[in-house]
């Protein structure tokens, strides 16, 4: 599958939401920890061999368990395997919630769920759509299932 | 760099919804030719496939760091995909008449991380803002321990959105507020690093308890810029295009009445 490699590159190279130097281990049996710098930007996990310029590779960061394995270490699981995980080895406590933190609010669908859950809250507040001073309130990806009160159509 | 293709296509075929999905024609690198391709757009990820049922992608595109043009110049319903920066490429696409491309280049303008980052942001301060107003006690997202590992979320929008049917009608100019433009090209407001420095409350273990609220806006990153600004000037500066889209659409229109129209895109 092909896919925008020097964009993606590129992105790695921004400002990131979070950085550290982690040990990091593959999900694969026989797999070892190595250091890595690890950089989260929006919903890619980039890890990058210490001074090198390209990234190893890029986690996307959709459909995956993040879970504290102990005081310094958490752990990725994607795919619904639960026992194929990527373990990061962190410096401190600290250090390793705030990771998992990032990590967890760095998903897009977790974006989109709270962005929902304003909307419908403001609208229940205040009677207002909040995105229809954007042109954007009938954006399929902002809208509300069934179980919840309706929001009034968009003006014509 | 690897890119670990089973995450991206995992994430395609979840239950998360679809955000659009249709044929656009893109153009070939190296040549004028144009490929009718299905596009999905789903996140800040835009795949696409020969045909809709084929289990097999062709590719993905991410959307981070690209500017939407609508570009008449090079045919009528095209539109790019332009990356800012030095040997970034520029994707050429086109669809089937006008509704198409709007409906498109209004997708996309609004798919990035960033771009929906900035508005949740934006939506959380109302949020506080009005409940302030209504004087109701502090209910953060009800997200609880399993939905911070992704599984669910207590509060469910649910499994499946239907695609509204409708199409974006051209919409009313109002709703894209004043006439100033924005000076500088959109990926400034993505690079530039206002972030002060995040203070996270520790927390125990489980991170969040079971069933128990999320972290508070109050918690969440202290933004040292204006979100509200940001946003309103990424909307100001879609909006602008777009309007300029319709406006030349309109005037095309006036001016090749009874003007057979010649295929713009090679089929051949």
């Amino acid at each position: 599958m092909r896919f925008n490699e020097k964009e993606l590159v590129s992105l790695s190279r921004q400002p990131s939401e979070r950085a550290a130097e982690l040990g990091m281990r593959g999900p694969k049996k026989g797999d070892v920890v190595k250091k890595r710098l690890v950089k989260l930007i929006v919903n890619f996990l980039f890890y990058f061999r210490t001074d090198e310029e390209e990234p190893v590779g890029a986690l996307l960061l959709e459909q995956c368990r993040v879970e504290r394995e102990d005081d310094l270490a958490f752990s990725i699981a994607f795919l619904d395997e639960a026992e194929r995980k990527y373990l990061f080895e962190c410096d401190t406590q600290e250090q390793c919630l705030d990771w998992i933190d990032s990590i967890i609010k760095a998903s897009y669908e977790f974006m989109r769920k709270n962005l929902i859950f304003y909307r419908t809250e403001i609208h229940r507040l205040t009677g207002k759509d909040p995105l229809e001073q954007y042109g954007i309130s009938d954006e399929t990806r902002f809208q509300v299932n069934t179980g919840l009160p309706p929001l009034p159509a968009p003006p014509t | 760099m690897k890119i670990h293709e089973k995450l991206l296509t995992h994430y395609l075929s979840c239950p998360s919804p679809v955000d659009k999905e249709g044929y656009l024609y893109k153009k070939r690198e190296r040549n004028t030719s144009y490929h009718r391709r299905w596009f999905v757009l789903k996140g800040n990820l835009l795949f696409y496939q020969e045909r809709p049922a084929d289990r097999h992608l062709l590719g993905v595109i991410v959307l981070e760091g690209c500017i939407v043009q609508p570009n008449p110049p090079e045919g009528q319903f095209c539109f790019s995909l332009v990356f800012t920066g030095p040997g970034l490429r520029t994707y050429g696409l086109a669809a089937d008449d006008c509704l198409g491309q709007e409906s498109w280049v209004h997708a996309l303008h609004s798919a990035s991380h960033t771009c929906l980052s900035l508005l949740v942001k934006e939506l959380g301060r109302l949020y506080e803002e009005a409940k302030r107003v209504s004087g109701e006690s502090s209910q953060s997202p009800p997200v609880t321990e399993k939905g911070l590992n992704q599984s669910m979320a207590t509060f469910n929008p649910g499994s499946s959105y239907s695609l509204q049917g409708k199409g974006t009608a051209m919409r009313d100019p109002r709703a894209y507020g004043g006439s100033h433009t924005l000076p500088a090209p959109l990926i400034t407001i993505k690079t530039t690093n206002k972030r002060s420095p995040k203070l996270w409350p520790k927390r125990n273990a489980l991170v969040t308890p079971l069933n128990g609220p999320a972290p508070t806006y109050g918690e969440w990153p202290l933004v040292g810029s204006d979100t509200l600004e940001d946003f309103s000037k990424l909307h100001e500066h879609y909006g602008d295009e777009v309007r300029q889209l319709r406006a030349d659409w309109l005037r095309r229109k006036h001016e090749e009445e009874g003007h057979i129209e010649e295929d713009l895109i090679d089929l051949g």
